[in-house]
């Protein structure tokens, strides 16, 4: 699948980039800010984003999210601070918390594309917390 | 001029005949006389109800002769400070025949205030008809600026507070905020040297360097985790060991793509100091990679992995079934001098049993509920 990487530290999504093309994909773009992935979600038309929080331009990772959302564009947010997600997870599959490890983002990235393929049979990995389960956590009991 | 002398005599005919009524020896006319309470009588029958009698000590206190006195009605000790809202309530009584007592400044011959509690009574004869209004004063001038020092001694106070109370809101936000700020950075840290480690590793041709690579990975990775489930919790004194265990054992088992190894957790919810969050994770992630690398890797088997209290002892067990294979020694190495730092850095023992395939490895630590509270 064509993925799109959206994170403000040029280290870590390089690396994010061989480990997505190592698991077979293909990287359409790498952005730090906003801008820089709005545009490419216009022109590369990803299958998947992983998206970044804080980015160059500030917590906009979050508008980000919802613009892909609109577009029919599934996305996992990778970030340090996962409460900062809003209650609707604008949208988002779930969230790979940050520092994660190569084990935890190789088994996120294979579940969410067997899922993307339409194979749902898997089960989620600990490393990707599941926007329905962080929601049913987030109820008051 | 005239009929305004005319009125100062009624109301000195009128005081000499209420005094006349009574003898010398009448003991209340020599109370009244005499107190130390200020003291009047009006006349309420005579033009503007002006005073026809008043006692020593009510000379004393406003500062004027006996003369200037008769014949006034008592709102010449009024002056603009007074509260027009009381002097209408004493009006407003005196109309209805009632008593009255109220708060009010009034001020001397010599302009100077005092806060007067005055008391005003009508007296009546027989047929019930009021014939005087009988008024007593108190001065309570020092204990109403008493009160108002105490009211601004407190509003002083108070203000302290909220300055206080801002500081220390303030203090406590900026803390908020570096916290959360060196928490991002470590975050982001302990992933760029994971990066980094791995970009060595994809560029290095040499299998053996490329291994102790990923060995030095796993550690830092075991980091990682810890940083993650740092400061997660309502107490972020307290760190959720089993949590943790949780996540890193299904990582590790997850990542060797093995079907064949059957995982079983026996985990209850254990709360620990932080400050021991990483030498505890690091013995976890030894003694499961330890398993990991004798065999499970190669052939599969079971894994079992306890974290519960034991007896007051909190019991760390690794129990694993394979096949054996021999391990890289430096890798073994590595193991070993991790295992054994972190064992003396909590000052706990550790236990290893072999039985045929079957490896049995516990870490006993001891955690009193005092030892947990140090920190």
């Amino acid at each position: 699948m064509k993925v799109m990487i959206v994170e403000d530290e040029m280290l870590l999504a390089m690396e994010l980039e061989s480990e997505v093309e190592m698991a077979g994909h293909v990287v359409t773009g790498l952005a730090m800010s906003s801008a820089q992935a709005r545009q490419q979600i216009g022109s590369s038309k990803p299958d998947f984003a992983f998206v970044d929080i804080h980015l160059m331009d500030g917590p906009t990772g979050i508008d980000v999210g919802r613009e892909l959302a609109a577009s029919g564009i599934p996305y996992v947010f990778v970030s340090g601070n996962i409460k900062k997600i809003p209650d609707d997870f604008a949208g988002a599959l779930g969230a790979i918390e940050k520092p994660y490890t190569m084990n935890g983002m190789k088994n996120a990235l294979a579940y969410v594309s067997a899922l993307i393929e339409g194979d749902d049979s898997g089960s989620p990995p600990a490393s990707l917390v599941l926007a329905d389960d962080a929601n049913a956590g987030r109820r008051p009991a | 001029m005239h009929e305004n002398d005319q009125n100062r005599q009624d109301a000195r005919s009128a005081g000499d005949r209420l005094v006349a009524g009574h003898v010398s020896e009448d003991p209340f006319a020599a109370a009244f006389k005499a107190t130390r309470m200020p003291m009047i009588v009006t006349d309420p029958s005579q033009a503007d109800n002006p005073i026809i009698f008043c006692n020593a000590a009510f000379l004393k206190l406003t500062g004027y002769g006996d003369d200037e006195v008769i014949g006034r009605n008592c709102r010449f000790l009024q002056g603009p400070e007074t509260d027009q809202d009381t002097v209408a309530k004493i009006r407003d009584n005196i109309a209805a025949g009632q008593d009255v007592a109220v708060d009010i400044l009034n001020y001397r011959k010599d302009g100077s205030t005092f806060w007067n509690a005055v008391f005003i009574s009508p007296v009546r004869d027989e047929t019930d008809k009021i014939i005087y209004f009988f008024a007593s004063q108190l001065d309570f001038t020092t204990v109403k600026s008493r009160e108002a020092d105490l009211a601004s001694a407190r509003h002083q106070a108070e203000a302290e507070v909220a300055k206080h109370t801002a500081n220390l809101r303030a203090a406590l936000d900026a803390r908020s905020l570096l916290v959360h700020e060196v928490d991002h950075r470590v975050k982001n840290n302990l992933l760029t040297m994971a990066s980094i480690v791995k970009m060595q590793a994809r560029v290095t041709k040499d299998e053996r360097q490329k291994q102790t690579l990923m060995s030095v990975l796993n550690r830092i990775e075991a980091l990682s985790t810890v940083q993650r489930k740092l400061f997660t919790l309502d107490d972020v004194s307290k760190f959720d060991m089993s949590e943790f265990t949780r996540e890193l054992v299904t990582d590790l088992v997850d990542a060797t793509g093995r079907k064949d190894i059957r995982l079983s957790l026996d985990l209850a919810p254990l709360l620990v100091p932080a400050v021991k969050a990483t030498p505890l994770s690091l013995i976890v992630n030894e003694l499961v990679g330890d398993a990991v690398r004798r065999g499970l890797n190669d052939g599969g088997g079971d894994i079992h992995v306890v974290v519960k209290r034991l007896n007051g002892h909190f019991l760390i067990r690794v129990e694993d079934t394979s096949e054996p294979v021999e391990p890289d020694s430096e890798s073994v190495e590595l193991g070993r001098m991790l295992l054994e730092a972190s064992t003396l850095q909590l000052g706990a023992e550790i236990e290893r049993k072999r039985d045929g395939s079957k490896t049995i490895v516990d870490v006993v630590l001891l955690v009193g509920d005092h030892q947990e509270n140090t920190h």
